[in-house]
């Protein structure tokens, strides 16, 4: 005969959850804001990594290109009204760009552009000229290979003739030329050296667990506090529950309103503290690295996977702390409904 | 105090011209409270036997069991020893999802506060317990709205519990205890917080629709008009069913029975 009990529509615990939230919305919002500070945390947490990586790697980029303007001036000079002859062999990568940039801003009067003029970066189109392969290096200070491919074949003492000095500069690895009696060529791209990429893990190794276990004891607090609220809940509904269970709902109907109600509260407390955690991210690294670097760095794959994780981490945590809770409504005696005094 | 033979036998018998089949039946039921090393029996060895289509009350000081054995008969709590049937059921077969289920489909509560839930409209209060039962959707709506109907409260079905009268909570709660068709309703001190004519008006719903719809109605109650409209009266007392007896035979001015009391 119990058979015929039937498994109770989620809609009507829905209903009954809904509505209990919005008659206990003050107490509601103290779970909510447990929720809210702990994954607000969390969140803050994630979002400094990024964006001390980002930050980190900006630099190291700003480096490399500086490095490399470095390199030209030194061979060619400064660049102020100068031609520069550039053969394209396929899309810049951002360190190309930021090069060909700083160029133009320091005062490169032309570049002569043997490729698709397309492709160059917005910034210098006003001193692109396109130009044939044959007459790249007319009036040049140097000719330069960019772009993800190989080097073009062909006699690049000849492309050298017209230019006013035979450089020839290879912007990656990729570019290898034939080398060749009076040719100079110097290739920009370089590996960085072993130590130094290992020492840049390892602190990022080391930041994520110094992170990982400050987070971790928040959490912790997070679910003690919602476990705490929703057990001063349960305790207070004794005459509801006890109710149910007098008009016939089984334990699993109890234990599920709980389940439910923290379920809810913790997707709504994660979103909160996601937009909470990020944004107080975001104005300490501006106040740190800048407003511009700041913003450069948040790059939107790694930032919505961690809200993703910040959610899953808000609601999940939500409910195993309402386990016990539940398990105490779940378990409640149905006389609890009669009795008259607390 | 002893119960002997043919007391007992009074106790069992129901009143005239009623149905013979029993509805609930506690033989010596025993319940013991355990606090630490303090041992209180709430009840020491309670028989009693409720006939179908019966109005019964059971009237008790305080502190004599009739909450515990309230309990029992309700199927929310199991004795210690002794056997409680309902329905030809021993409820101390039964594991929580059948208890539970039983709670659903057999037994009506009639609680002395209500205990409507104060979230849902009258409606959505005597539908709760139809979808326990596994009723929903527009046959349970259109149960609903008829036994709200029946009560008289046909005109307030979309209204919350704290926008009614005391009277129309109790009429909603009595609505929501019938609303799986029980074969027993509960209810305990039914008028306790009523005024009087809505307290009579509640006692005579209550008759009438164990008259219509044959269901047998305990009271716990200490009400005097109640107690005249019962078929049968039980005092409890120290934890024992002590005496029973009819309407007719008692003397409501003195409170003695008009008979000797031959229990006493």
């Amino acid at each position: 005969m119990a058979k015929d009990q039937v498994k109770l529509p989620l809609s009507v615990a829905l209903d009954v959850v809904l509505q209990g939230i919005r008659i206990r919305f003050g107490r509601s919002m103290v779970a909510f804001a447990g929720v809210a500070l702990g994954v607000a945390f969390l969140m803050s947490a994630l979002t400094t990594q990024i964006l001390k990586e980002g930050a980190a790697r900006e630099e190291e980029m700003r480096l490399e290109v500086q490095r490399r303007i470095s390199f030209l001036t030194a061979e060619t000079g400064p660049p102020r009204g100068k031609t520069i002859g550039v053969i394209q062999v396929g899309p810049l990568d951002a360190q190309e760009t930021r090069l060909l940039d700083s160029l133009a801003r320091d005062g490169l009067a032309e570049i002569r552009w043997a490729g698709d003029p397309a492709t160059a970066p917005s910034a210098v189109r006003a001193i692109v000229r396109p130009a044939p392969l044959e007459t790249v290096g007319a009036g040049a200070s140097a000719i330069c290979v960019v772009g993800d491919g190989p080097a073009p074949e062909a006699d690049f003492r000849e492309l050298l003739n017209d230019a006013r000095q035979k450089v020839l500069i290879l912007s990656r690895k990729a570019h290898r030329v034939a080398p060749a009696a009076d040719l100079s060529v110097t290739t920009l791209e370089r590996q960085p050296p072993e130590d130094q990429l290992r020492k840049l893990a390892e602190d990022a190794d080391r930041d994520r667990l110094r992170s990982f276990w400050i987070v971790a004891l928040s959490l912790v607090v997070t679910v003690i506090s919602i476990a705490n609220s929703m057990l001063m809940s349960v305790t207070e509904r004794f005459k509801e529950i006890g109710t149910m269970k007098c008009l016939g709902a089984c334990r699993g109907f109890i234990r599920r309103i709980f389940l439910i109600e923290s379920a809810m509260l913790g997707l709504a407390g994660s979103v909160a503290g996601l937009v909470l955690g990020a944004a107080f991210s975001l104005a300490v690294s501006a106040a740190t690295y800048g407003q511009m670097l700041a913003l450069q760095s948040m790059h939107a794959g790694p930032l919505l996977a961690d809200a993703a994780l910040a959610i899953a981490a808000g609601v999940g945590l939500s409910i195993v702390a309402a386990i016990y809770p539940a398990n105490v409504a779940s378990r409640m005696v149905p006389a609890a409904a009669l009795r008259t005094n607390i | 105090m002893a119960v002997g033979r043919s007391e007992l036998d009074a106790l069992l018998a129901p009143a005239e011209g009623q149905s013979r089949r029993s509805i609930i039946r506690a033989v010596d039921v025993r319940k013991v409270y355990r606090a630490g090393a303090q041992e209180t029996a709430a009840l020491s060895g309670a028989t009693l036997n409720i006939y179908e289509a019966e109005y019964v009350s059971i009237m008790g000081p305080s502190g004599s069991g009739k909450t515990t054995l309230f309990n029992m008969i309700g199927g929310l709590r199991k004795p210690t020893s002794g056997k409680v049937y309902i329905d030809q059921v021993d409820i101390a077969q039964l594991d929580t999802n059948e208890l539970a289920w039983l709670r659903c489909r057999k037994i009506g509560y009639i609680f002395q506060t209500y205990n409507l839930l104060g979230v849902m409209t009258a409606l959505e209060n005597v539908m709760l317990p139809m979808s326990f039962a596994g009723l929903d959707g527009e046959r349970a709506r259109e149960k609903a709205i008829d036994l709200l109907k029946l009560v008289g409260l046909g005109h307030r079905i979309l209204h919350k519990p704290d926008e009614l009268s005391g009277g129309q909570q109790q009429r909603l709660a009595i609505a929501r205890a019938l609303a799986n068709s029980p074969q027993i309703v509960l209810a305990d001190e039914p008028t306790a917080n009523l005024d009087t004519k809505t307290g009579a008006d509640m006692i005579d719903l209550l008759a009438w629709l164990r008259a219509e719809l044959r269901v047998t109605i305990v009271a716990a109650t200490h009400d005097l008009r109640t107690l005249q409209k019962s078929d049968r009266i039980f005092w409890i007392e120290d934890g024992r069913i002590v005496r029973v007896a009819r309407p007719e035979e008692i003397d409501f001015h003195s409170g003695r029975l008009k008979t000797d009391g031959a229990l006493q």
